[in-house]
């Protein structure tokens, strides 16, 4: 399996009146062909801005990409123009937003705005394009997908609006589909289903994915490689059995102490564990490692109050950034 | 945020719905009906257009044609508003009057809603410097008073007639258009599902004539009958002061003056044609306010 996606060293700064806003400093990251790579984080560690930035959707200014490089397929997306880029969207690349009510324009059927992009990267004629439309409904799990095609995006529930965005998504089978939290807005039932179908549709298109979320769950179900992400930086990568079983990364480990366990018969009277403190100011961020304050590990006149830790691999491809990964603690206790 | 739900039921009937997605324009106006003076607006409105248009046409009188023996004659049954000075039958020739004064109304709006959505969309859809530019412009002619620009553009145009009249009233007033597209414009770009069409690849183009302007359809018809009262004034402010349609051609506003000279003797002259004026922009002002709440479903059961 070769590599379709290459990010190097990505800085996406916002230039505001407060300051530079380093939302995304230094993020590297590979997606392998027809896998599955889960980007995970709290609100505002820059998930969503990769994943913008990767599109070139985000609005210049206030925001650019700094320096990196991301290349899609060898091709070096940051140099495109816009025209070139209009090709590359929906055509190589595509994305699901994450609130299906908004994603859909209200005032055009859902067939209009399928076909739309059919005839846009396919030049198909309109009634081949209809056709096609109605069979990406039927894919994607519409029933009586002929008929529905002139219907308006109210008339769906949320979920069903969810499966007509990734219908668009992947209408011209692009080699990779880009989730921005594909399920967050979703009713819990739903959720699965359509993580599911996400799930079920990439591996019949060959598609890779970028499956952004702040759950969990959702990574460990359908992510075969994780990045957890923090401060606008990759903390930890690994494939997901490895990083759910032996997270190295204090973040990471802070971060699957905090799910509930529905096991335990105290869960009820129990509180959730939090993760103390809270994310450092991505105007100003700390010189150190930008999880010391909130690291249990960080002693005084450690290394990591001084200097930022690189990202190193411990394992093969488990790289994680900070001075105490826990096979290293492990081995000073012993 | 609501504008754009309110654009967006309009523009969504309007692109061709079938008959169940229909209850939106159905919506509107259920609610438009519902409210009374809207509605009796509506019918006075629609009577008077179609009297301005059928009056002349099967009226026994020459509305143009000076008769002194029939001058200054009261209201009767051969001539319901009575006559003016010149023994015109005021009945027809306030129609007459009336289709000068109505066509400029809305040629004027209609060009203003040209050159406002222009204006405005490219703003608005550019954004960064230029819209900054384009905006401070247009700060610049908003504060020029309205009825002097429009005198100081018919001086330039250098003849008075319809067309020049359309001209000079819709140059000097459709900045506030401009600054509505705009805005609506900006806050439709940031809908999920503009963002949503650049992610797949839709061209600029297309996401402004597809995705935005259709949406601030509901705002533009609201515009109409918001401008319509302040051009008809304007039309007929003109006229009065001699600087718009020039006799024999007649608009309300130039009957009005012609009923200036003898105004405590035979008032019925200039009233008629203030009246219809009144009447008119009281129409627009009631129909606008109508479409104002029956296009935002904010207002729904009140």
């Amino acid at each position: 399996m070769g590599r379709l996606l290459e990010v190097e060293d990505l800085r996406t700064h916002f230039f505001t009146r407060a300051g530079v806003v380093r939302a995304v400093d230094g993020v590297d990251f590979s997606v392998e062909k027809g896998k599955t790579l889960g980007i995970v984080g709290e609100s505002g560690c820059g998930k969503s801005v990769t994943a913008l930035s990767i599109m070139r959707l985000l609005p210049t200014p206030p925001a650019r990409i700094v320096s990196g490089s991301i290349r899609f397929d060898g091709r070096e997306l940051t140099t495109l123009s816009e025209r070139e880029l209009e090709d590359v969207r929906g055509r190589e690349v595509a994305m699901v937003f994450q609130d299906p009510m908004t994603a859909l324009n209200p005032t055009l059927t859902i067939g209009t705005q399928i076909i739309e992009v059919l005839r846009r990267h396919l030049g198909l004629d309109d009634r081949t394009a209809r056709r096609r439309a109605a069979e990406l409904l039927d894919e994607v799990g519409i029933p009586r997908a002929r008929e529905r095609l002139d219907d308006y995006p109210h008339h769906f529930s949320g979920g069903m609006r969810q499966r007509v965005v990734i219908a668009i998504a992947i209408a011209c089978e692009p080699r990779l589909l880009i989730a921005d939290e594909p399920t967050t807005a979703l009713d819990v039932t739903v959720q699965a289903q359509v993580l599911d179908l996400l799930d079920d549709l990439r591996r019949e298109h060959e598609m890779a994915m970028i499956l952004i979320t702040h759950n969990m769950g959702v990574v460990a179900e359908s992510a075969d490689d994780v990045a957890v992400m923090y401060a606008g930086q990759i903390v930890e990568q690994a494939p997901a059995h490895e990083l759910f079983h032996r997270p190295e990364h204090p973040y990471t480990e802070a971060l699957l102490a905090a799910l509930p366990d529905l096991d335990d018969s105290d869960a009820r009277s129990r509180r959730l564990t939090a993760i103390p403190g809270r994310p450092p100011d991505l105007i100003d961020p700390p010189q150190a490692c930008r999880f010391a304050a909130r690291c249990p590990y960080a002693g005084c006149g450690d290394s990591c109050a001084l200097e930022p830790p690189a990202l190193r691999e411990l394992r093969p491809d488990h790289r994680v950034r900070t001075a105490h990964p826990a096979s290293e603690r492990e081995a000073v206790t012993a | 945020m609501s504008a754009t739900q309110i654009a967006g039921r309009v523009a969504g009937v309007d692109a061709g719905a079938p008959i169940r997605q229909s209850s939106l324009w159905q919506d509107a106006w259920r609610r438009y009906l519902r409210n009374r003076g809207a509605v009796a607006a509506g019918i006075l409105f629609l009577l008077i257009v179609v009297w301005c248009i059928v009056a002349p046409i099967v009226s026994p009188h020459d509305p143009n044609r000076i008769e002194f023996p029939d001058a200054y004659q009261g209201p009767s049954w051969s001539h319901p508003f009575g006559t003016d000075q010149f023994g015109r039958d005021l009945f027809t020739r306030a129609a007459l009057g009336g289709r000068i004064s109505i066509g400029i109304g809305f040629g004027a709006t209609l060009a203003i809603l040209l050159i406002g959505v222009a204006y405005g969309a490219i703003s608005g859809f550019v954004g960064g410097k230029l819209d900054n530019a384009l905006m401070r412009f247009l700060d610049a002619l908003y504060g020029l008073p309205y009825l002097p620009f429009a005198i100081l553009a018919l001086a330039i145009i250098g003849t008075v007639n319809f067309w020049t009249m359309v001209v000079a009233l819709s140059v000097a007033s459709w900045f506030i258009t401009a600054r509505v597209v705009r805005g609506q414009i900006m806050t439709l770009k940031e809908n999920d599902y503009v963002r949503a069409a650049y992610a797949v690849g839709v061209r600029w183009y297309m996401i402004l004539g597809r995705h935005l302007l259709p949406n601030t359809l509901g705002v533009l018809v609201i515009t109409i009958f918001l401008e319509l009262p302040g051009v008809i004034l304007g039309e007929a402010f003109l006229s009065f002061l001699g600087l718009g349609i020039n006799p024999p051609d007649a608009s309300w506003g130039s009957m009005a003056q012609d009923g200036r000279d003898a105004y405590r003797a035979h008032p019925h002259i200039i009233i008629i044609p203030s009246l219809a004026i009144a009447t008119l922009v009281l129409c627009a002002n009631f129909i606008a306010d109508g479409l104002r709440d029956a296009l935002d479903p904010r207002t729904k059961e009140t």
